[in-house]
């Protein structure tokens, strides 16, 4: 959890960017704290990217500030814009950037010398940083003899190798084929927490933002979705987007039958006559009502299990077998609804089954 | 503005050179702008009245107009035959020897429409024309060919100028999927169809653009209708500016009428292909090379073979032997004699004052216009495709400005300029390094920016995140990943120098001469057979150093694919 008496590290306020005239980020504001992972969630297009590249100084905002240290690296009122070099910032690019002209030390101890650190100095940090990334072996490769792995861990040793107050990522592992985005995922987050420093991380992928961040920001068409940890916004998320957006989810609509609320959970009747209970997590229930239900999360079974509420017959419409899990396709009423369950036995197509669901995973949804 | 970003050196550098490059570019627009204005007295600066009475004037010559037009849409025509032939016969079929005719293709280009037009001079005059003493002496009657004619003009615009439709469509046969070819197979359509339904409306976008860019080249040529069409007086518009401007008393009133009216017109026809390709661009969605499919065209391969060797000799082969021919004579005739036999003309080439101190200059100016040009065109370059600062744009607009105009028509805006420029430089070679340095701007920015384009746009940016200043990334980044384009740019300028004609032509004074223009000069006033071995020598220098080109360039594609 944040502690509210720490400063903050990065202040982004009411940050407002444009291409042209087209806007690309809307007025966005959040905060880092320091030693913090944040993560900027969303699909391509909301301006995550953009809002990384604004705070490293490499888009100019339209509108809007940006404190880093307590101070205004960009202020529109006060005319501030310190270029990329000033901040004192470090970032890994999404194409890695690996210079082709240069070695792998060369490569890496640019920063060190653009420092003017001496001689020796730059050997010992070169070194150590490429031992944290398992490097050292190819310190004198030339960059095009490195996999993209490989290119990947120079560009995060050439990031932190002059100990910078932040390091920002750009996408960094959406090049690398499946598996090695899974190891390098902990490898970051393990090294993340061995420099302790403040980082903004950006990403479309939900899996990798759940496991890498602190506190994630979701993003959609340059604004800002919703805020929380991992466990915020996977388990309650604040609307459709969100839930959407953040792993697959079920979403129901209905009338709110404010007469069967109870045991502090609310009441929704599908137009089909269902009646759906969920929890209100403090959101205002209005007369018609969306709620959300993660895939995961729906049971399905032939006998009929004893809960007393959220229990319905559904008919089994198709099965598709994924591997990892078997994603099952239910007729619910007139709605079709997505159940998702690891090793269990294929239900026949065309079966009649139960399907239950815990009210508290039932997640009310804002507007 | 007190944006730091304002006060960095970048911000400075660019407000320098794109300062620089609008005075270059617009300055002697401008002026050739307020000549063809000027309805006053056309000696008064600045001009006492104005109005449109010039273009008005220019109804008078219809005949120029005409023969502007029926050289062009010819020229275009059969450049476009050609050039879609030859993109079909090399990029999609299997005739032997593809590799060869596509690398063969440029040296046309390479050898210039001048040396073209000197040689096929020297060919098919009715009189003195070598194919047309062989058609007398094999029994015909008066002449087989006269070059002097538009059909004749047209001929060698389309041979030496075409390649460009060539370049155009080739690009875009390579350009397309065969998997769309293949597809329309897969569902049943024979081939012809294929060819008809498909292919045909993929690349006809292409062919298009190649059309429109071609006719708006020939619509500005010089070279060609200079050398075939002054002896028989048949006039085309670039020709026509040349003789009002150099006849006496100038017209240059008129001229600068006539120049600003081609210009218009070619800008225009520039927009309208600018149109086509971007209309028709869903042949390139990709932006991807494929390898395109080749059909086995059977017993027709030879057929195709011989076409590719007859444009290699009416472009190549003929041409030079014919220069080297005539150049080696003492008085040149189709049939060799012994005793005609002399190397004075090359003796007298390297020797005369004229020649030398021409080639010297030429060479002098080539150096420092890739040199300078390097380095100007470089940062431009980088302003307009890597900087982010505001009017990046509008400067990538000036400095392709240029490419609309013809060159004689520039020079001649250039000329009025620079007369009235306070340093006086008329007259020197200052004047034509400058007029070079602008003319050359699209050509330099353009391979350039090609290749600073294939460079990850992060690879500075992460320099930047490194805590690089400006100067130190140029330095340790741009600079040494550009170098391969910086050098080809480099090599590609000095060729173009080394070329040059409309520009120069008219801005060289009589203690600045340089080589092209002093072999058009030579062609009219004095001998045939030394013109040919000065331009033998020309292109001599031009072939060393296109040879280095490719051999850079060819090292920068391994580099880039490794």
């Amino acid at each position: 959890m944040v502690e509210e008496a720490r400063k903050p590290h990065i202040e982004v306020e009411n940050l407002e960017i444009h291409y042209g005239t087209v806007p690309a980020v809307r007025g966005v504001s959040f905060s880092v704290q320091p030693g913090e992972q944040l993560t900027l969630l969303g699909p391509s297009g909301c301006g995550k990217t953009t809002t990384l590249r604004a705070i490293a100084g490499l888009e100019q905002p339209s509108a809007g500030e940006i404190r880093i240290g307590g101070a205004a690296v960009y202020s529109s009122a006060q005319h501030v814009n310190i270029p990329a070099e000033k901040r004192g910032l470090s970032m890994v690019f999404q194409s890695y950037a690996i210079w082709p002209h240069m070695t792998v030390f060369e490569n890496v101890a640019y920063g060190l010398r653009v420092r003017r650190e001496s001689k020796e100095a730059i050997v010992v940090k070169v070194d150590r940083a490429l031992d944290m990334v398992q490097m050292r072996p190819y310190r004198d490769r030339g960059a095009s003899q490195l996999s993209g792995g490989q290119q990947q861990r120079v560009a995060l040793a050439r990031a932190f190798v002059f100990q910078p107050q932040v390091l920002l990522f750009d996408e960094p592992l959406s090049n690398l084929d499946a598996k090695l985005r899974g190891d390098m995922r902990i490898e970051l987050r393990e090294l993340q927490h061995r420099l302790g420093v403040t980082s903004v991380y950006v990403t479309h992928d939900l899996e990798e933002a759940l496991a890498m961040s602190d506190r994630i920001v979701v993003m959609r068409d340059g604004l800002i979705a919703q805020v929380g940890s991992p466990g915020d916004i996977y388990n309650t998320p604040r609307n459709a987007f969100v839930a959407d957006f953040v792993g697959s989810a079920n979403l129901i609509s209905g009338k709110h039958r404010t007469d069967l609320d109870a045991d502090g959970l609310i009441a929704l009747e599908t137009p089909s006559g269902a009646i759906l209970y969920g929890m209100a997590h403090g959101r205002p229930a209005g007369a018609t009502l969306t709620m959300s239900v993660r895939t995961v999360h729906l049971h399905l079974s032939l006998q009929k299990p004893n809960a007393s509420r959220n229990v319905w017959p559904v008919r089994i419409e198709r099965t598709v077998f994924q591997g990892d899990f078997t994603q099952t396709h239910v007729a619910w009423g007139d709605q079709r609804l997505v159940v998702r369950a690891a090793g269990i036995e294929p239900l026949a197509e065309g079966q009649q089954a139960f399907m239950t669901v815990d009210p508290g995973r039932v997640v009310l949804l804002e507007e | 503005m007190t944006l730091t970003r304002w006060r960095s050196p970048q911000a400075l550098a660019g407000a320098l050179v794109a300062l620089v490059a609008g005075l270059l570019v617009l300055y002697p627009v401008a002026y050739l702008l307020q000549a063809a204005l000027n309805t006053g007295d056309p000696e008064a600066r600045p001009p006492t009245q104005y109005g449109f009475d010039n273009f008005a004037s220019l109804l008078a010559y219809p005949q120029i107009i005409l023969n502007t037009l029926t050289v062009s849409f010819a020229a275009t025509a059969m450049a476009l035959v050609l050039g879609f032939a030859m993109a079909w016969i090399i990029t999609r079929t299997n005739v032997p020897g593809r590799r060869f005719f596509e690398q063969m293709m440029i040296v046309p280009y390479y050898l210039t429409p001048l040396l073209g037009a000197l040689a096929w001079s020297l060919l098919g005059t009715p009189e003195s024309g070598f194919l047309n003493q062989v058609y007398r002496a094999l029994g015909g009657h008066d002449y087989l060919i006269d070059i002097n004619s538009a059909a004749g003009i047209a001929w060698v615009m389309a041979l030496f100028e075409g390649s460009v439709a060539f370049v155009m469509i080739g690009a875009v046969m390579k350009s397309m999927d065969p998997a769309l070819e293949e597809a329309s197979q897969v569902m049943g359509a024979s081939r012809l169809r294929t060819m008809l339904k498909i292919t045909l409306p993929l690349v006809l976008p292409g062919v298009l653009g190649a059309a429109v860019f071609c006719f708006a080249e020939m619509l500005g040529s010089f070279a060609a209708a200079l050398v075939l069409g002054l002896p028989s007086r048949f006039y085309v518009v670039t020709t026509a500016i040349y003789t009002l401007v150099q006849q006496y008393p100038p017209k240059i009133t008129v001229a600068a009428a006539m120049g600003t009216s081609l210009f218009v017109v070619m800008f225009a026809m520039l927009f309208v292909y600018r149109r086509i390709i971007t209309a028709g661009s869903y042949v390139t969605i990709t932006g991807k090379a494929f390898r395109p499919r080749v059909n086995d065209v059977g017993r027709l391969k030879y057929v195709l073979l011989t076409i590719c060797v007859l444009y290699l000799v009416c472009s190549v082969v003929l041409p030079l032997l014919t220069l080297l021919y005539a150049s080696v004579q003492k008085i040149s005739t189709a049939f060799p004699a012994a005793s005609n036999f002399t190397t004075e003309h090359f003796y007298k080439a390297f020797t005369m004052n004229a020649a030398t101190t021409a080639l010297g200059n030429s060479l002098w100016l080539a150096f420092w216009t890739s040199t300078l040009g390097v380095v100007l065109m470089g940062l431009i370059s980088w302003i307009i495709y890597r900087s982010r600062l505001p009017g990046a744009s509008v400067i990538e607009y000036i400095v392709m400005f240029p490419q609309a105009v013809p060159r004689l028509v520039f020079a001649f805006g250039m000329m009025w300029a620079w007369l009235v420029f306070p340093i006086p430089i008329y007259g020197t070679l200052w004047l034509l390094l400058i007029a070079y340095l602008t003319v050359f701007l699209p050509l330099g920015v353009r391979t350039i920016s090609g290749v600073m384009l294939q460079i990850d746009k992060s690879l500075e940016e992460c320099a930047q995140m490194c805590g690089a200043g400006w100067a130190y990334r140029i330095r340790t980044v741009t600079v040494p990943l550009l170098w391969p384009g910086l050098i080809a740019a480099w090599l590609l300028l000095f060729v173009a120098s080394i070329r040059e004609l409309g520009a120069s032509i008219l801005l060289m004074g009589p203690h600045s001469k340089v080589i092209t223009p002093s072999i058009v000069e030579s062609w009219f006033a004095s001998s045939t057979e030394l013109t040919a071995a000065l331009a033998l020598i020309q292109t001599a220098v031009v072939a060393v150093a296109v040879s280095v080109l490719l051999a850079v360039t060819r090292r920068v594609t391994t580099h880039i694919t490794d």
